[in-house]
């Protein structure tokens, strides 16, 4: 067989994460874990991925049975259990495939989620720099991140947000534009309203934080670069803020009717952003429906969140046909790069078995002069051609085909063009002599 | 032969713009903004071309009457939107608005061409100067009015959580909000040296039959008082958003029906 493509992984779908937790790399020894497996699996190209989703060995080598026992047997060693039962093997153009879609965020636990290239692309250079890229991996890596790209620009997969926070964030640039010279209040020392601050901030946005405790207010707040409060400044903050998010441990609520009559008063009608992420509630709904105040409770910007992520799946069919195409685009690639040493190959195994057998009648005739030597061998080279020109250009015809690729197989196989190491055994059987074949003969 | 020409290919053009920026407001499309630019820059060559026409050839002056006041007015407009466009990509949507209330104008001037010129007792030194501030109020105010338009619908979309295709697409809340503020300030002194001008001859022609207002001139009346409404309270008592944009389009929906009641009576102030 020919060098093929191997991955060996779990994901979300296929795992439980106290298991893939046991086997999550962090980025600074990704380079050395990828040695590791390499030395381990004893094949010449590995890529190893670890994202808190996925745990995946991408192996480029020969023996496609031995080489997937070799990764499952490092993994359940790191792991120090059984993982059999939670691993998918593919090879082949189904491994391009789950390649290219994993790159592509198709496979992703949220659609569409940028995060998951980045990994990729890290976990591709630390394989190169751990010298465990050749050339497979490196053309079907090189074409991952195109057809992620493609992807990317060709579909809406990434269009809409899809976490609570971001969305959030989204929502507030909706109502005030850019949010550079914007204030936020944080209300509550929660760590969903924290996430969702910080979001704000990124975008430009000024913090304050009220809290019962004001204590634990300056606390975080001095960690985000904001100002800490006490809760009773609550409708003085209020008056002043332009996106408020509330996550309280409060079982009643902090925002009523009649506190935000005064506030949206004080602040002279300017527009309010309210997120109330808090379960039990902190804003009152009524607050909602009072002009220039725009409310979002959890479950408001839940229904955004999955809204959007039913738009990326719709869009996820598109995404598929182009990784189709593209994973068609590396098999030919694939099957043309197979063929040129596979001719390579036969044309050096039938020469060197001609030479072979012509040297031995040779050598028990001492009367030929350098002249008849010379037409041997050019009888040597044409026996060669007429033997073969059928066979290869039958190959070349079918290359972009899965005849081909079959035929190509069969060629390897016949002639034991992959057997250098079997070579021994060959010579046992005595079909023909294989040794002294190797990279003798004329090549056109 | 070459003005009707020149006009027909100017109303096309605005039509084909219109459509390719409602289709860009609905899909999202980018070349349809793409066309739609291109659509309105064509349209406002065979515009120039259709009033330099009329000028010359015609010796039509552009304030001559209320056919060449309409479509001076269109024509700034387009202008006015295409120099805010051009700084603020997010403002392309609001074309689909003003795209088609210039057409509207536009066509207004073609409505009963070649009708008298304005009667006797009108005829004055102010005649240029209160069709200008009219015809620059106007154009100040349909932007104001595009901008409130799709304040109403972004801040509906808001409210009930839809936050789909059309949603996306339109501009900030309070970028729109500013917008229709900066236009309606721009419009307001000029419709009130417009509304004065006008009150003006209506007492002049109605010499001691007191202050009859005429419909049209109620509807202006109307159309200031709103104006003043919503930067009054915007200024003195903050109000903006929802209201001030609601109140806005009243405000050039009543302009509109002076418009339609001067290009009826054709300039015609009794």
């Amino acid at each position: 067989m020919s060098r093929d493509l191997l991955v060996v992984g779990m994901s979300f779908r296929t795992s439980p994460v106290e298991v893939r937790e046991r086997l999550a790399v962090d980025g600074k020894s990704l380079g050395e874990q990828t040695a590791r497996l390499r030395a381990a699996a004893n094949v010449p190209e590995v890529l190893l991925v670890s994202t808190c989703n996925r745990v995946e060995a991408y192996v480029g080598g020969e023996d496609r049975e031995r080489t997937a026992h070799a990764v499952s047997a490092w993994l359940a060693d790191k792991a120090g259990q059984e993982v059999d039962p939670y691993l998918y093997v593919h090879h082949g153009s189904e491994a391009v495939r789950h390649a290219f879609r994993v790159a592509a965020s198709l496979d992703s636990m949220v659609v569409g989620e940028p995060q998951v290239l980045g990994q990729v692309k890290e976990a591709y250079s630390a394989a190169k720099s751990a010298k465990a890229i050749g050339t497979l991996l490196d053309r079907c890596f090189s074409h991952a991140f195109a057809v992620a790209k493609r992807v990317r620009s060709e579909t809406e997969i990434a269009a809409g947000t899809v976490s609570i926070s971001s969305i959030a964030g989204e929502l507030a640039q909706k109502i005030f534009g850019d949010l550079s010279d914007r204030h936020v209040l944080l209300i509550g020392a929660g760590e969903m309203g924290e996430a969702a601050a910080k979001h704000l901030r990124k975008a430009g946005a000024s913090l304050t934080v009220v809290n019962r405790s004001i204590d634990k207010a300056q606390a975080l707040a001095s960690q985000h670069g904001g100002q800490g409060r006490g809760l009773e400044q609550l409708a003085a903050e209020l008056a002043r803020a332009d996106v408020a998010v509330a996550s309280t441990a409060s079982p009643r609520f902090v925002i009523t009717p009649d506190l935000m009559k005064g506030v949206i008063k004080a602040r002279r009608y300017r527009p309010i952003f309210l997120i109330d992420i808090a379960v039990p509630r902190d804003i009152d709904p009524r607050v909602g429906e009072m002009d220039n105040v725009f409310l979002y409770d959890v479950d408001d910007l839940e229904q955004v969140a999955q809204e959007n992520l039913r738009a990326r799946r719709r869009e996820a069919d598109a995404a598929e046909s182009i990784v189709t195409y593209e994973v068609n685009q590396f098999e030919k690639w694939r099957r043309s790069g197979v063929l040129t040493p596979t001719i390579v190959g036969l044309r050096d195994r039938v020469r060197g078995v001609l030479e072979h057998e012509l040297a031995r009648t040779i050598s028990r005739m001492d009367s030929l002069s350098d002249r008849d030597r010379k037409s041997l061998d050019k009888m040597l080279d044409a026996m060669t051609n007429k033997l073969l020109h059928r066979p290869i250009s039958e190959l070349k015809a079918q290359a972009d085909t899965d005849d081909g690729k079959a035929l190509v197989d069969a060629a390897r196989r016949l002639f034991a063009l992959d057997e250098e190491r079997a070579a021994g055994e060959a010579k046992k059987d005595s079909v023909a002599p294989l040794q002294p074949a190797r990279g003798r003969g004329k090549v056109s | 032969m070459a003005v009707t020409i020149l006009f027909a290919l100017t109303a096309a053009s605005y039509a084909i713009s219109g459509a390719a920026y409602v289709l860009f407001l609905a899909r999202g499309t980018e070349d349809a903004a793409v066309w739609a630019a291109r659509a309105l820059g064509g349209a406002v060559l065979f515009h120039l071309g259709f009033l330099s026409t009329n000028w010359i050839v015609g010796g039509i002056v552009p304030t001559a009457d209320i056919h060449q006041a309409l479509a001076v007015m269109s024509l700034l407009v387009v202008l006015v939107f295409l120099v805010s466009a051009r700084s603020r990509k997010r403002l392309r949507v609001l074309g689909a608005f003003i795209t088609p209330v210039t057409l509207l104008l536009f066509l207004g001037a073609a409505f009963r061409r070649g009708v008298g010129p304005v009667p006797e007792p009108v005829r004055s030194a102010l005649l240029p100067v209160h069709v200008a501030v009219n015809v620059l109020g106007l154009a100040a105010f349909a932007l104001a009015f595009a901008a409130a338009l799709a304040y109403v619908i972004q801040e509906r979309q808001l409210r009930r959580k839809q936050l789909g295709g059309l949603f996306q697409r339109l501009p900030a809340l309070d970028v729109l909000d500013g917008l229709g503020f900066r236009a309606v300030m721009v419009g307001f002194p000029l419709l009130t040296v417009g509304v004065v001008t006008g009150t003006m001859w209506a007492v002049k022609i109605n010499q001691g039959g007191g202050l009859g207002l005429s419909a049209t001139q109620g509807f202006a009346l109307l159309a200031w008082v709103l104006f003043a409404g919503v930067l009054l309270l915007r200024v003195a008592a903050g109000w903006r958003g929802r209201k001030a944009a609601i109140g806005t389009m009243l405000g050039f929906l009543c302009t509109m029906v002076v418009l339609v009641g001067y290009v009826i009576q054709d300039g015609a102030l009794g």
